[in-house]
């Protein structure tokens, strides 16, 4: 089966700034893996690239064996960073939003982490606080039947105690043969459930591999690990 | 997708832009009864100080108004169209499973829909205005016939359809402009906003340019500018304006598609 990722001399530059260096790499299927760098990395420019919200300068990426396009969005299920929910509409109107454009969008499936998570269906967006808006995004995200999910920073505006249920809700509510790439700063609350680990520093891929095997070759947890590596 | 990219695009504008458009028809209202007390041979409302200024205060709020929801509804337009597009939104729209045209003409088209309405209204607006004076609608009729007539055109109703149709035309090139310079200013690393405003002027002066050297040109190969010109009214502007929608649509295109650059 074709991995659900491949880069080839994958290259972004801004300016005169190089995001991504030539990257090479491929994310096999029903994986979780963390997408692990310090601030400026590449992490995000590479997820844009994924999403097709950016076009590499050179190279090439294939997302399922295709380039980005509309049939990748199908497979693709994307948390951003940043809120784009529209702010008038109500939680339930962004629930049918979502069925309207995604055929694997599991409607029953939302209303359930609704109610988990205690969040009115009634409520509008506009009222609600930014952590509880991330809630309701990797609701709907995490509500689709995709290929690939790429959870950009999914705990990072949640209060402590929502952390472990929705790392339970990204655990729980994934598609077995599907693939999770999560990128975060908050590697001691993720490594738990990560397969494996992608470090990036200044756009290069500098490891690629499985999170039990570093944990056994370094002695160390990833965390741990990741300091070292990256320390300033 | 583009029947649900349209239905969506139609319900986030509504809220605000249909009750903006009901407040013309209200003023409209108001404005007429107003200046039909003011011609009324059995009341004079200069009389009375405090009627006086509410007329005057009904009418100028009329005026107002008119400005308030042309204006407004342009700014709201290119806002909504900004921050859905380019802004936040913007990554739920792009990752939606559907085609850049799709998107562009869900939204032009309901762009333009509304400021169809917006302008039709107003026009009505001003004509139930003309109408509230006994007499003055047949002038105007007559006038702009012979007006027609004068400039070289030949008054009927295919020209007059066509007119029209040269107006919605020229309504969407303007709508595309703006989406073409929105697109092209989100190129720019900063000052994305600021970027589009340059592209638009700078845009308008080429197209103003363009203009100036077509009419330089019909005075070279024609001496009879004013006939060549003024005879077809709804031509020149039906074939710029398709002209125009082209570029512009294109433009929109090629960087919501190959260029697209989201913070």
């Amino acid at each position: 089966m074709t991995p659900i990722v491949q880069c080839r001399g994958l290259t972004k530059v801004y300016g005169r700034k190089i995001a991504l260096n030539q990257i090479c790499m491929d994310l096999e299927r029903g994986r979780i893996i963390g997408l692990l760098g310090p601030n400026g990395s590449g992490k995000t420019t590479l997820i844009k690239i994924m999403n097709g919200l950016l076009n590499p300068t050179a190279g090439e990426i294939l997302i399922g064996g295709v380039r980005p396009g509309v049939e990748t969005k199908y497979k693709i299920s994307y948390l951003p960073e940043r809120t784009y929910l529209y702010p008038g509409m109500r939680v339930e109107e962004m629930v049918r939003y979502f069925q309207d454009f995604y055929p694997d969008f599991r409607m029953d499936r939302a209303y359930d982490m609704l109610a988990r998570l205690q969040i009115d269906p009634r409520e509008r967006l506009k009222n609600l606080s930014k952590g509880t808006k991330e809630k309701v995004q990797l609701i709907l995200v995490m509500s689709r039947d995709a290929d690939l999910y790429i959870l950009d920073e999914p705990i990072a505006g949640v209060d402590p105690a929502s952390r472990d249920y929705i790392l339970h809700t990204i655990v729980q509510n994934y598609n077995r043969n599907a693939t999770i790439l999560l990128s975060t700063h908050l590697i001691a609350d993720v490594e738990n459930i990560l397969d494996e680990v992608v470090f990036i520093r200044y756009g290069n891929i500098i490891l690629q591999a499985g999170a039990e095997q570093i944990r056994r070759h370094e002695g160390k947890s990833i965390d741990r690990f990741f300091r070292e590596v990256f320390a300033c | 997708m583009l029947g649900k990219l349209m239905k969506y695009e139609w319900q986030s504008t509504w809220k605000l832009l249909l009750p903006a458009n009901l407040l013309i028809v209200v003023m409209t209202f108001f404005a007429c009864i107003t200046i039909r007390i003011g011609r009324s041979s059995h009341y004079d409302i200069t009389e009375n100080d405090g009627v006086l200024f509410s007329a005057i205060m009904i009418l100028v709020t009329y005026i107002g108004s008119m400005f308030v929801v042309m204006i407004g509804t342009a700014i709201y337009l290119i806002y909504r169209f900004y921050t859905s597009a380019y802004g936040d939104q913007g990554y739920l729209l792009h990752t939606l499973p559907v085609d850049k045209h799709h998107i562009i003409i869900a939204k032009v088209a309901v762009s333009t829909a509304w400021v169809l309405l917006s302008s039709f209204l107003i026009y009505l607006s001003v004509l139930f205005i003309f109408a509230s004076d006994d007499g003055v609608i047949p002038e105007l009729v007559d006038s702009m016939e012979s007006l027609t007539r004068e400039i070289g055109g030949k008054p009927s109703v295919f020209a007059g359809i066509m007119t029209l149709i040269a107006f919605v035309i020229s309504i969407l090139a303007r709508v595309l402009k703006v989406t073409a310079c929105l697109s092209l200013g989100q190129l720019s690393a900063n000052h994305k906003l600021l970027m589009s405003f340059a592209y638009y002027f700078g845009i308008y002066f080429l197209q103003q340019m363009a203009g100036s050297f077509y009419y330089a040109f019909l005075g070279l190969i024609n001496s009879k500018l004013d006939t060549y010109y003024y005879g077809r009214p709804w031509e020149v502007t039906l074939i710029a304006g398709l002209v125009y929608v082209v570029i512009f649509y294109a433009v929109t295109w090629y960087t919501m598609d190959k260029k697209l650059n989201l913070d």
